[in-house]
C-alpha cells in the first residue's frame, strides 16, 4: 500500500476508470484486467469479512462469550484421564488401560444391548423399506401424472424434514420412548430417505426395456413392474443397506432419550459420572456402526459390481466417524 | 396377413416426419424399409406398433383396421431393449404378458403352454441352451435373438424390426438375420424391417419400401431396387460410394464394423 493517500486514490480511480481514451489496445485491456482483479478481490474481502461476522454472531449466540465453559475447562482436562484411563504396560509402555474398557463391556452386557440397537435399526429399516418403494415409485411422473406424483413426494420431504428423533417424541403417547416407537420413528424416516433416493434412480433409469415391454402389449402395472421397477431392484437394495447404517446410528442417538440399547447405557454411565464406562460404551458403538457400515458397504460393491459405491479404506473410517455419527443424530 | 397402410401422416409440430403415406405388403413377405436417417423409417415402425399415434391415416391387417393394437404386432428394437435383469427365457416370456394377469406374470405362474412356446421361440433363434442365461452376459447377436423371441412369444400377425441389425458387428448381423428371416418364413410372417445396410437389405429382402423425407420414393421387388433408385433414395454421396464400389464412410460403431455397407452389391 502506498504511503500518500493521494496516490492511493489516485491509482484506485485510474483503476475504476479502466484507462484513459489515449491509451493502445494493449494498455486499455491491461488496466481492464486490473479492474476486473480488484473488484473481484473486493467482493471476495466482503465475503470473507461477512463470514466472519456471521461466525462471532453465532459463536455469541450459542453463549460462548460466558465465561461459564472456560471456568469449567480443567474439569474437562480432568475428566479426559478418566475417558482414556493411563496405564503402564509392562512397567514402562504408557497407554490407555483396555482392560477397564472390557471389564465394563462385560459387567454392562454390551453386546446384549448392542443387539436390541440393531434390531430396532434392522426392524425399523424393513418396516419402512416396502413403504418408500411404494412412495418412490408413485412419486414418479412416468408413474403418476404430474402434478399428483408431487403428492407422495410431498409427503416423503414432510418426512424426511422431521428428525427420527422427532418422529420418536411423536410416538411417545404409544407408550412412552420405548424399543417400539424407536423403531417406529426409524420406521417412518426411512420412507422418506429411501423413497427419495429410489425417486431419484427411477428418474435416471433407461427408457428401452420400458419400451420393450410396452411393445409385447403389456398393460400398465405391468410395464411398470417389468420395466422400471426391474430396473431398480439393486439400487433398491444397496440404498436399503445404506440407509441401515444411519439408521443404526440413529437407533444409538434414540437410545439416549431412553429409547433402549447402548443409547441408554450411554446416558446411565454420563449421568453418574462414570467418564471410563462412557468411553467403554462408546468404543462399543463404534464397533457395531462399523461392522454395520462395512457388510453394508461389501454389499453395494458387490451388488454395483464396484461401479460407483464410496468405497471407504479403514482411516477413512476411523477419521470420518464422528462426522457420520452426528450427521445420523440430527437426522 | 396383409400389411395395408393408407395415407399415414405424422406430424411433430411443423416438422411432418411422415407424409401421406401409402403401400402394401402382401401376406407372409419380409419386407424392407429402406432410408436415410431421419427419413421416417422409425416413426412408421413406431406407428403400426401403436408406440406413438399417427396424426392421420390408417392401417390395416388383413382389411381389417387396427389400431393400437400391439399384442397383434411383435417388435423387434436396434437396443434390443430387453430386461437386463432377467434371463434369457424370462424375457422370452414377457411377449406373453398380454395375454397374462397382473398377478399371475408378477408371481411367474405363466401356463405350461406358454412356458413351452417361450421355449420354442429361443430354440428357433437357437439360444435354447442359454435360455438360463442373463441376458446381459449375452453378446449383442445373442440379446438381439432374445428379442426375437421375445417377439414371436407374442404370437404376432406382424413382425416388426426397428433396425434390428445395426449395432451388430456384419457376422452377428448376418448370423441374426438369417434367424430373424427363416423364422419369419417358417411361421409364414408378415414382416417389416428398416434396415441402413443396403447389402443386407438386398440380401434378405423380398419386397423394398424407400422412404425419402417422409415420403415413399419407392415400393418394388429386388430386382427392381437399382443403383438409380437408391440413388434416388440415399442422394449423392452414398452415390458416389455405389458407383466406386467403396467403402462407405458412415458407421455406426467405433470400430466400423457396422459400416452402412451400401456400396457392397453394387
Amino acid at each position: 500500500m502506498s504511503a500518500d493517500p493521494d496516490s492511493l486514490v489516485g491509482r484506485l480511480r485510474r483503476r475504476f476508470s479502466g484507462g484513459s481514451q489515449g491509451d493502445s489496445a494493449i494498455k486499455q485491456q491491461h488496466s481492464e484486467l486490473k479492474r476486473a482483479r480488484l473488484v473481484r478481490r473486493l467482493s471476495q474481502s466482503a465475503l470473507l469479512a461477512g463470514i466472519v461476522i456471521l461466525f462471532i454472531g453465532s459463536l455469541r449466540a450459542a453463549g460462548f462469550w460466558s465465561t461459564e465453559w472456560i471456568e469449567y475447562w480443567p474439569q474437562f482436562v480432568d475428566a479426559l484421564a478418566e475417558y482414556f484411563p493411563p496405564k503402564l504396560y509392562f512397567g514402562l509402555i504408557p497407554f490407555v488401560d483396555l482392560g477397564q474398557y472390557y471389564q465394563f463391556m462385560k459387567e454392562a452386557g454390551l453386546v446384549g444391548e448392542a443387539g436390541i440397537t440393531l434390531a430396532i435399526a434392522l426392524a425399523g429399516t424393513i418396516m419402512g423399506a416396502p413403504l418408500a418403494l411404494l412412495f418412490g415409485i408413485l412419486g414418479n411422473e412416468r408413474v403418476t401424472p404430474f402434478p399428483l406424483n408431487f403428492v407422495f413426494r410431498g409427503v416423503m420431504s414432510v418426512i424426511r424434514s422431521i428428525p427420527s428423533l422427532v418422529w420418536a417424541l411423536i410416538y411417545v403417547p404409544l407408550g412412552g420412548i420405548t424399543p417400539v416407537t424407536a423403531t417406529l420413528a426409524i420406521g417412518t424416516d426411512t420412507v422418506g430417505e429411501l423413497g427419495r433416493l429410489l425417486t431419484d434412480e427411477l428418474e435416471e433409469i433407461d427408457d428401452g426395456p420400458i419400451e420393450g415391454i410396452r411393445s409385447t402389449g403389456a398393460n400398465k402395472p405391468q410395464v411398470i413392474t417389468f420395466g422400471m421397477i426391474s430396473q431398480i431392484v439393486r439400487p433398491f437394495i444397496a440404498w436399503a443397506m445404506f440407509i441401515l447404517e444411519n439408521n443404526v446410528r440413529s437407533a444409538v442417538s434414540l437410545g439416549i432419550i431412553g429409547a433402549g440399547g447402548l443409547g441408554v447405557t450411554l446416558t446411565i454411565e454420563e449421568q453418574t459420572f462414570q467418564f471410563t464406562n462412557m468411553m467403554a460404551t462408546i468404543l462399543f458403538i463404534v464397533l457395531l456402526v462399523m461392522s454395520v457400515e462395512m457388510i453394508s458397504q461389501r454389499t453395494r460393491a458387490y451388488l454395483r459390481e464396484d461401479d460407483d459405491v464410496e468405497q471407504l479404506s479403514l482411516y477413512q473410517r476411523i477419521v470420518g466417524f464422528p462426522k457420520r455419527m452426528s450427521d445420523s443424530v440430527l437426522k | 396377413m396383409t400389411l395395408t397402410v393408407e395415407n399415414l401422416t405424422k406430424r411433430y409440430g411443423d416438422t411432418t416426419a411422415l407424409s401421406e403415406i401409402s403401400f402394401e405388403v402382401p401376406s407372409g413377405s419380409f419386407a424392407v424399409v429402406l432410408g436415410e436417417s431421419g427419413a421416417g423409417k422409425s416413426t412408421l415402425l413406431r406407428i403400426l406398433n401403436g408406440l406413438t399415434e399417427p396424426t392421420s391415416g390408417s392401417v390395416y391387417l388383413d382389411g381389417q383396421e387396427i389400431t393400437n393394437s400391439r399384442s397383434d404386432v411383435g417388435m423387434v428394437f436396434q437396443q434390443h431393449n430387453l430386461v437386463d435383469e432377467l434371463s434369457a427365457y424370462d424375457n422370452a416370456l414377457t411377449g406373453t404378458l398380454n395375454r397374462t394377469g397382473f398377478v399371475r406374470s408378477l408371481l411367474n405362474r405363466q401356463p405350461l403352454a406358454d412356458r413351452e412356446l417361450a421355449l420354442e421361440a429361443l430354440e428357433t433363434v437357437g439360444l435354447l441352451d442359454e435360455a438360463g442365461q442373463k441376458v446381459t452376459s449375452m453378446s449383442g447377436g445373442q440379446q438381439q435373438r432374445v428379442g426375437i423371441a421375445r417377439a414371436l412369444v407374442q404370437e404376432p400377425a406382424l413382425l416388426l424390426a426397428d433396425e434390428p441389425v445395426a449395432s451388430l458387428d456384419p457376422s452377428s448381423a448376418e448370423t441374426v438375420m438369417t434367424y430373424f428371416r427363416e423364422t419369419a418364413t417358417k411361421r409364414d410372417l408378415t414382416t417389416l424391417a428398416s434396415l441402413h445396410q443396403v447389402n443386407i437389405a438386398r440380401e434378405f429382402g423380398e419386397q423394398f419400401i424407400g422412404l425419402k423425407n417422409g415420403e415413399v420414393m419407392f415400393v418394388g421387388s429386388r430386382a427392381e431396387l437399382t443403383p438409380s433408385i437408391l440413388e434416388e433414395i440415399y442422394g449423392d454421396i452414398q452415390t458416389e460410394e455405389l458407383r466406386e464400389g467403396t467403402e462407405p464412410t458412415e458407421s455406426t460403431d467405433p470400430t466400423g464394423n457396422a459400416a452402412t455397407g451400401i456400396g457392397a452389391n453394387t
